[in-house]
């Protein structure tokens, strides 16, 4: 049994206060003067080590009060409230909320696992990964040895495909050549995302950290250079068909990522012919139909397909499908042709949280892309004030590289963990056997067909609670 | 920060002012590039004496506060008890010889309600005939190593 891979996490600190969501507001006018004031009984202090962060104008108090409420109840005036922070209300967008964002950042500072509290107080459904709800009929007991101890899940995948089956000669060797894997210990690749106020310590960061986790970043080609060649073997080059090939970039590189598009057989083509270790992906958007395309490529001899969805998680060419529909579709496409083990299935596309990573391997992925988690890592705010060439908020580009390397690897420990309680729950020990197990996961829309179905359809708006 | 004659304002902004939403604070971080910092807050009765003075000591030339209309406060007296801080914040800052006008509160109106970036429009066109503030070159001074 290989050694166990473990994802050693520590605290790192956050380097601007982040964003809460709810604020004190309290007043001193009007104030009795009480001996035993609620400000001064507070069990946190937080009164008492009161600061202010001109850089933000972020008072302390908000950070480190925990909504006890024992302040807001006690004083006899009512002279302090809580209130919605506005500026924790508008942050990301509909799809990475702004609940989304702060589980991250607290998952980048402590490597820790989220805990909610007591109780799912959340509706019964919701769109795209939250209509799925996976199997847990395996917690039944504690497990004796702890999932997080002696009892092994894998969670390494293998990039590449596989044939069909194997040929051997009357002497009894292999007939054809064995399928070139490249193994991963974990289904999360990383990604450079699309925007971000982002410098070349940003960079290294996330390429020491996808060294360190033994996994891949994939960015494009032609910002390899300096001190990233050294990180060759955990970086997966895009090609750009604006750009040529880098030989010198190539050498040394055990993934290339080429997109679809006019050129796509030329320079796969030509990859191949010069770099024959060279594993290659093809990146296509995910769309309606996509699954003609896949066949195209996999009968072009490659191993590995990126599916890109949109970053808010849908189907690139119909806001209505979620990627995870897409997904089972491609995916049941190939098992019912029987070619499902010749390629590797990559997904990618607005995968905020590691239950996103999970439901998309249950939906027939191997493995997922993650781009914007990384970035949120960081403390970035979704804001996309880099976009319109505003100042970032939170000087992404200022930070060390060592410092970015250490939030990624917190945030991908605590993804791991979370996948392996998933599986841990679900009974299932390797995460290449959670691939396309949809019989252990419940997905609502059947649940409703199955249900209500012959009642007729419910009206938009409406849900069950 | 204060870069050769571009003086930056801090405006702080309760939650309820109208069209004050993050693409109108960034549409007007565009207008005015660094002359301007904003900070929404839930409610003008969140501010302190303490935010303008630091934001006075830091970067700003100038503070002001933006409040609803008077009797229009869903935390009924915030915007009462805000000027009464804008006050005491003046008093600080004039018995060190500032202006008081580095210091402001503008109360939207109940008839006419104005859009954030029309305040702020109405703002900066004041502050812009403040001479540069001294706590600034004093502090950027003795921020200064020593040679």
């Amino acid at each position: 049994m290989p050694a166990k891979y473990m994802i050693h996490t520590q605290t790192i600190p956050n380097r601007f206060r982040p964003l809460t969501k709810s604020g004190i507001i309290a007043w001193w006018e009007g104030c009795l003067g009480c001996r035993a004031c609620v400000k001064k009984q507070c069990v946190y202090d937080v009164y008492r080590n009161r600061d202010l962060d001109v850089r933000q104008m972020i008072d302390s108090m908000d950070n480190q009060c925990m909504n006890c409420l024992r302040c807001v109840q006690g004083c006899p005036r009512e002279l302090i409230h809580k209130s919605i922070n506005p500026e924790y209300e508008a942050l990301g967008d509909s799809h990475w909320t702004p609940d989304i964002i702060a589980q991250l950042w607290n998952q980048a500072e402590t490597g820790k696992i989220p805990v909610s509290g007591a109780g799912y107080s959340g509706p019964f459904s919701g769109p795209g990964f939250d209509s799925m709800w996976t199997d847990m009929s395996e917690i039944v007991r504690p497990t004796r040895d702890g999932i997080h101890g002696r009892e092994y899940i894998s969670t390494g995948i293998d990039l590449g495909g596989t044939p069909k089956h194997l040929a051997f000669t009357d002497s009894g060797n292999l007939e054809s050549e064995p399928p070139f894997l490249v193994d991963v210990p974990l289904p999360i690749i990383l990604r450079v995302p699309p925007f971000g106020s982002l410098s070349d310590n940003t960079i290294k960061g996330w390429g020491i950290g996808a060294r360190e986790l033994g996994t891949f970043l994939a960015l494009p080609n032609e910002i390899i250079k300096g001190e990233l060649l050294a990180l060759k073997k955990n970086l997966i080059p895009i090609i750009s068909p604006c750009h040529p090939l880098l030989d010198d970039v190539l050498e040394g590189v055990r993934l290339v990522e080429v997109p679809w598009g006019e050129k796509w057989k030329e320079i796969t083509q030509k990859i191949k012919e010069d770099h024959p270790s060279v594993l290659i992906s093809c990146r296509t958007p995910l769309v309606r139909g996509v699954e003609e395309r896949v066949l195209s490529i996999i009968n072009s001899g490659v191993s590995i397909i990126y599916l890109e969805g949109t970053s808010s998680g849908r189907v690139t060419d119909d806001n209505s499908i979620f990627i995870k529909d897409g997904i089972r579709q491609i995916h049941v496409a190939l098992v019912d042709k029987g070619i499902r083990d010749e390629i590797t299935i990559l997904v990618g596309g607005g995968l905020a949280m590691a239950e996103h990573a999970a439901k998309s391997i249950i939906c027939g992925a191997d493995g997922v892309f993650i781009d914007f988690p990384i970035l949120i890592a960081l403390e970035c705010r979704m804001c996309r004030r880099c976009t319109k060439g505003l100042s970032c908020p939170v000087e992404i580009d200022q930070a060390e590289a060592s410092w970015v390397a250490s939030r990624l690897i917190n945030l991908i420990g605590a993804w791991h963990n979370q996948l392996l309680e998933v599986m841990g729950a679900m009974g299932i020990r390797d995460v290449r056997r959670l691939r396309g197990e949809t019989g252990r996961a419940i997905f609502y829309e059947d649940l409703d067909m199955n249900t209500f179905g012959s009642l007729g359809t419910l009206r938009e708006g409406y849900e069950l609670e | 920060m204060t870069e050769g004659k571009k003086q930056t304002v801090a405006f702080f902004y309760c939650q309820q002012t109208p069209e004050s939403s993050e693409q109108e604070r960034q549409y007007l971080e565009e207008k005015y590039e660094r002359s301007i910092r904003l900070f929404p807050i839930p409610c003008g009765g969140r501010i302190e004496p303490l935010h303008f003075l630091r934001a006075l000591e830091e970067f700003a030339n100038a503070a002001y506060v933006i409040v609803c209309p008077e009797g229009e406060c869903r935390y009924f007296e915030g915007n009462l008890r805000a000027k009464k801080r804008v006050q005491r914040a003046r008093e600080i800052i004039e018995s060190i010889g500032l202006e008081g006008d580095r210091i402001g509160i503008l109360s939207n109106s109940k008839e006419n309600p104005k859009s954030l970036a029309r305040l702020v429009d109405e703002i900066m066109c004041n502050t812009s005939r403040l001479e540069p503030s001294q706590v600034l070159n004093l502090h950027h001074s003795l921020a200064r190593p020593f040679h």
